[in-house]
């Protein structure tokens, strides 16, 4: 049973570099752009995709750190994949920058106006905001470099130590995981409606986060393997687990998304269906029933069949849609504080999509272009390439 | 301590019976007569059983008053006791369908227990929405059916969300369960040489004959209902947790219970699951069946919904407080530092910190740590809906409708009476049935399965 | 060659997962159609060694599913919102969030039993007891811990004229991929036409002994039992009812009748019976004429005396041609009686009238007649009223 896996460590084709460089900078011009014309939309489009940077890059490394923890296989032949997608972490102070100087045009609660306001101040103040933006920023880039340093050491010395090393770091990261992606969900996105709460909100971001790290995952996973780049070989088998994988957090985003709004509905408290409400007038109503159906009901149908699961091209496709509906959903959850009146879609808007779709395709390219794309010195490797359901 | 290879799976069943010894292992607890240790167990629950019957009787004959509620604590130990059972009933439902779409073969040896403690952990918690109502014989009017009264139920009440919920999840669970028997049934009948029995499995294994055209739509057909339970064992218990949630109670409307609520069922079930299985194992000699590696795994997931449910804690506390409304805030103080304090603190010991201890491999490995950890996590999670469901009515907006809640022993016989009902039907179920699915241990048995011809 | 019986196919037994896998792919490359494989569990790549196409149970849970979805959401929002509607809460009467965890529980459960009914009985046509297979060894072996294949003998490449079968092709086929035990299995007399049909008499008869006793119990338990306190909503209670029996008073009657010459509460005798004439001269009307005692007597002249006198008291009443028409009340001769003439009347009937003392209180008479007399002016009337 011990057959080598042969990994042939093959150049990603330099077009893809040119690629990320056009849309790095045709997005940066936009952004920049967009700045001089109108500073608070642009902030608010910043936060959009700041906050899904920090979905693509901290859940990679969720992702990483629970396969770890799980010790599943079957990820192991393409968990490369999603290191290399976490190193987005890295470069997120550049993306942050723009908002931590501009912190008292985006957020109400660095004017506290009443008591109420006051009582939250402990909490949503500038000083301790910033804090945390550096301290959870640190934690995630820490455990980032410990956890991929041991994973590419691995590659040359087969160390299995390293793995048991890994798994510590991941178990120890699960709880941090938790606590920071919770609390800069409710610091970026919750407190845009300072008097509004949400018991539930982190967990929202965090079933948003998952599928966009999935999806991202899935589609470099998919794009790579069918062209070869992953020799191992990935099997209908692993391309089933992430489409029921994807399939699965598509209905618990849904099933998250429901209660908070059921609740909210039913209790009927004003304090807290001011915010529901602010997303049904005007505009804004069409828009959130389009979330639903773009979040939930086309991804639902795209990926409940076997077959669909297996399928290269469907995951492909329903990956990038799953990214698209994330975005949308992001986009729901801060626009709406900005613009009451309804959907507001302009050159801006596009800005900081071009800009991060080159970001994660040119932080993939450099890594990949410097470590291999398969962790060839995991011990797991071989039961993950037979890995069959 | 040793060290993993991870390159090495490990084996899901350890040891080398073979196939035929599997049959003969795992139905000689239907075929031989009880013995004196399964006579004591049976007293003892039907005894437990017996005291709640009193309490029951008294409750019916008398009225609630015969129990500790009161206005404002309408609900206290009846739905504390219908949240903590239907809690437990979804460990058995998470074990044989989740883990099965996550192809974990290890759910093999224990999917069968767990699915029949499901089955009776939903029949007892079926008890208390009955029993609690002032006129348990009107409980039919639940049901919307067409009558002359011009009523139809008001569907938009949790209460009557709960009554769907929690049958379906009961008439899916036993369907799921009669499914995965089949086969064994069929087993039991061939091999049996009594009339009777022969009869009994006869009908019940619906003629069964292993035939791989039949495997075939049997997969599927175990895949469809794996996953409709997954989703409908998530459904019931956030229907479940709707039923505070939905109110404007501080302290009850969160709109993190539904998770919050489905991470404890799971953490309170498998405790209580992976506590009967350290005997199960020990009495009928299933320990290379039901292995150490399984119960480890077990407490991985312990540790896991624990964490879940501390992390609710947290937020909700955190973000009571950063709502800046006194009556939220007020509720986590009352709870620390109120009435029901020792109450709060032994659900938040029992609860974050034992089950942390679960990190340790040894503390995971170790028989009678872990045992001992499932009984505290079963006394906690109890705890936990007792002070939610208390302190929250006990003390809620206007100081002059406080009202203390005392327990009385009928409360207190009907919840041990609870534990008897539910236990008895247990002990039937080992001697009546086989309680390990003999045919999925059977697949994934080292050397069962074929090795060529399954490149995709 | 053989006794009575007939044989229903062949078996063998193999030892291993990976013979049997290799068995079947032979048999169907062999061309057999009729054959099937035992396995004491679901062996992996065994569907793909015989080619079985996929199961099509999942469009079965998905149509049922779907369907039940739908269902549930129109027939909740019926009930919510048209056939008895009510306000709960200040929600709307047609309110889809709420009904969404009854959709999706009903939409389990549906989908659920409707799968595992349909394999059950369409695509296995279990229950079937009978098979010729049950009660074998080869059944024993497999169910247990060996793998066999049963070729049935009417498989089209073993057929032979004069319904005779090629026993050796089989044989030889079983041999060559190494089956052990190879035996025939017969049919047993009675299941050798059996037929598992849904529309099978003794099921249906079974369906409708569980019909009549679930409508038997449901009848006991709701009109029997339900009728023994405390579930008789209180129909039986300790007061005295009009007409039960009772030893309060002689004749074990609950009851008695007034005492004669006992006088209504609220009101004062009439001693005018028969003497319409004298109470004309006698009485006074008390009610003073005002817009609300014409209001009233309008009222009450429209219910009690427009039947036979019409609206306007001039005898067009709806009643005609169905009963004797009284004469207009606007003639001269009932202009000119006192008030007190036309209540001797209406207390005591005339004629064909009957009395509506019993219709009509002492003052609710005296508003009618009010009335009447404004119909009578208007009727009467002279150009001095118009203006």
């Amino acid at each position: 049973m011990s057959k080598s896996i042969e990994y042939v460590k093959k150049e990603l084709p330099h077009e893809i570099k040119t690629i990320g460089y056009v849309l790095l900078i045709t997005g940066f011009i936009i952004v920049i752009l967009g700045y001089m014309t109108d500073i608070t939309r642009s902030l608010y489009n910043n936060i959009i995709g700041f906050t899904f940077l920090v979905s693509i890059g901290v859940g990679s490394l969720f992702f990483v750190s629970l396969e770890y923890i799980a010790g599943a296989v079957w990820s192991t032949p393409f968990r490369r994949i999603i290191e290399f997608l976490s190193s987005i972490i890295v470069i997120l102070p550049l993306i942050v920058l723009p908002l931590l100087l501009n912190v008292n045009t985006i957020f109400g609660w660095t004017h506290p106006a009443d008591s109420l306001m006051k009582a939250k101040a402990p909490y949503l103040n500038i000083n301790f905001f910033i804090v945390r933006v550096i301290v959870f920023w640190l934690f995630w880039v820490g455990f980032y470099f410990l956890i991929m340093k041991n994973s590419v050491k691995q590659d040359r010395t087969k160390d299995q130590f390293l793995t048991k090393a890994n798994i510590k770091l991941a178990g120890i990261f699960m709880p941090v995981f938790a606590v920071t992606i919770s609390l800069a969900a409710i610091d970026w996105l919750m407190s845009l409606a300072p008097k509004w709460f949400s018991t539930i909100f982190g967990v929202y971001y965090f079933s948003g986060t998952v599928l966009a790290a999935l999806a991202t995952g899935t589609i470099f996973i998919v794009l790579l393997n069918e062209r070869g780049y992953l020799t191992s070989g990935l099997k209908r088998d692993h391309y089933y687990s992430l489409g029921a994988l994807l399939f699965a957090f598509i209905n618990f985003w849904a099933y998250i998304a429901f209660s908070q709004f059921l609740l909210i509905w039913y209790g009927n408290l004003p304090e807290e269906t001011v915010w529901f409400l602010a997303r049904w007038h005007g505009d804004w109503k069409l828009f959130s029933i389009g979330l639903l159906v773009i979040h939930f009901v086309v991804p639902y149908f795209g990926l409940l069949s076997q077959p669909s699961k297996m399928n290269p091209k469907t995951l492909l496709i329903m990956s990038c849609w799953i990214l698209f509906a994330h975005y949308i959903d992001l986009y729901w959850l801060v626009m709406p504080n900005f613009y009451k009146e309804g959907i507001i879609f302009g050159w801006i808007e596009l800005g900081f999509p071009i800009l991060i779709a080159g970001i994660i395709i040119l932080v993939f390219y450099y890594r990949a272009s410097r470590t291999n794309l398969v962790a060839i010195g995991d011990p797991k490797l071989e039961r993950g390439v037979d890995f069959r359901l | 301590m040793d060290s993993v290879d991870y390159t090495v799976e490990i084996p899901v069943i350890e040891g080398k019976t073979t196939l035929g010894e599997f049959d003969e292992l795992i139905s000689r607890p239907t075929i031989t007569n009880p013995d004196r240790k399964y006579y004591i167990a049976l007293s003892i629950s039907l005894s437990m059983l017996g005291l709640g019957v009193i309490g029951l009787t008294l409750t019916f004959y008398y009225g609630i008053g015969m129990w500790g509620n009161n206005i404002p604590v309408a609900w206290a130990f009846d739905i504390t006791n219908f949240v903590f059972w239907v809690g437990i009933g979804h460990a058995g439902t998470l074990i044989s369908a989740i883990l099965f779409l996550l192809r974990q073969k290890w759910r093999t040896g224990i999917s069968r227990f767990a699915e029949g403690m499901t089955i009776f952990a939903v029949m007892t918690a079926g008890i208390f929405p009955i029993i609690h109502l002032g006129r348990p014989w009107l409980a039919g009017y639940l049901f919307p059916y067409p009558n002359q009264h011009a009523l139809w139920v008001n569907f938009t009440s949790p209460l009557v969300w709960d009554v769907f919920a929690v049958s379906t999840y009961f008439t899916v669970s036993l369907i799921f369960w009669y499914v995965g028997l089949i086969p064994d049934l069929a087993v039991l009948r061939e091999r049996t040489v009594n009339k009777i029995k022969k009869i009994i499995y006869s009908i019940f294994s619906l003629g069964w004959r292993f035939s791989n055209r039949h495997w075939q739509h049997y997969d599927m057909v175990y895949l469809i209902l794996a996953g409709f339970a997954t989703p409908l064992v998530l459904s019931v218990h956030t229907i479940v947790s709707f039923d505070f949630a939905v109110s404007i109670l501080p302290g009850w409307h969160s709109t993190i219970f539904p998770p919050y609520f489905v991470a404890g069922a799971v953490f309170s079930g498998f405790a209580i699951v992976q506590n009967v299985l350290i005997l199960v194992r020990k009495i009928f000699n299933y320990e290379h069946i039901i292995t150490l590696n399984t119960l480890e795994r077990m407490n991985k997931v312990i540790l896991l919904t624990g964490s879940m449910v501390a992390y609710s804690y947290l937020m909700e506390m955190f973000i009571a407080w950063y709502s800046g409304i006194q009556p939220e805030r007020f509720v986590f103080i009352n709870r620390a530092l109120g009435p029901y304090a020792i109450e709060f603190w032994i659900m938040v010991s029992c609860n974050v910190l034992f089950p942390q201890l679960f990190w340790f491999k040894k503390i995971r490995r170790s028989i009678k740590m872990m045992f001992a950890i499932g009984i505290f996590v079963n006394v906690g999670m109890w705890m936990e809906r007792f002070v939610i469901i208390v302190t929250s009515l006990s003390r809620d907006f206007l100081p002059s409708s406080w009202h203390h809640f005392t327990p009385t022993w009928v409360d207190f016989s009907i919840l041990i009476g609870s534990f008897g009902f539910f236990f008895t039907w247990l002990l039937l179920f080992t001697k009546a049935l086989p309680v390990v699915s003999i045919a999925e241990v059977k697949a994934v048995v080292k050397g069962s399965q074929p090795t060529h011809g399954i490149h995709s | 060659m053989m006794s009575n019986k007939t044989v229903y196919s062949y078996t063998g037994i193999f030892e291993t997962p990976n013979q049997i896998v290799e068995a079947a792919e032979r048999a169907v490359k062999e061309g057999f159609t009729k054959y099937d494989v035992n396995t004491p569990y679901p062996l992996h790549g065994m569907d793909r060694a015989m080619k079985l196409p996929p199961s099509k149970l999942g469009y079965v849970a998905l149509i049922f599913g779907l369907s039940a979805a739908l269902a549930t959401a129109l027939v909740l929002g019926w009930m919510s919102a048209i056939d008895y509607p009510l306000v709960v809460g200040g929600k709307p009467l047609f309110s889809f969030p709420a009904y969404v965890p009854v959709m999706f529980e009903v939409t389990v459960l549906t989908a659920s039993i409707a799968t595992v009914v349909a394999m059950l009985f369409f695509f296995f046509k279990l229950p079937n007891i009978g098979h010729p297979l049950h009660g074998t060894e080869y059944m024993k072996k497999v169910s247990s811990d060996k793998y066999g294949i049963s070729i049935k003998v009417n498989d089209p490449i073993l057929i032979l004229p004069n319904n005779l079968f090629d026993e050796s092709k089989v044989v030889k086929f079983l041999e060559s991929v190494g089956a052990k035990d190879i035996t025939p299995v017969y049919w047993d007399e009675e299941e050798i036409n059996y037929q598992n049909k849904i529309l099978d008499p003794k099921f249906m008869a079974f369906l409708v002994a569980v019909a009549i006793i679930t409508c038997a119990v449901t009848y006991f338990s709701l009109n029997v039992l339900m009728n023994i306190t405390p579930f008789n909503w209180m129909v039986e209670q300790q007061k005295l009812s009009a007409q039960q029996n009772s030893n309060v008073f002689k004749n074990n009657s609950g009851m008695l009748a007034p005492i004669p010459g006992t006088v209504d509460r609220n009101s004062m005798p009439y001693q005018y019976t028969g003497q319409p004439d004298s109470a004309g001269k006698i009485l006074i009307n008390p009610i003073p004429v005002s817009s609300e005692s014409l209001r009233k007597g309008q009222i009450k002249f429209d219910i009690y005396c427009s039947p036979c006198h019409g609206f306007y008291g001039n005898g067009s009443s709806r009643l005609n041609g169905q009963f004797p028409n009284p004469p207009t009340l606007h003639s001269d001769k009932i202009r000119n009686w006192t008030d007190a003439r036309i209540f001797a009347v209406i207390t005591d009937g005339q004629n064909v009238m009957p009395s509506y003392s019993s219709q009509l209180t002492v003052d609710e008479r005296w508003t009618v007649i009010n009335y009447l007399r404004s119909l009578q002016r208007a009727f009467n009337a002279k150009e001095s009223d118009v203006q």
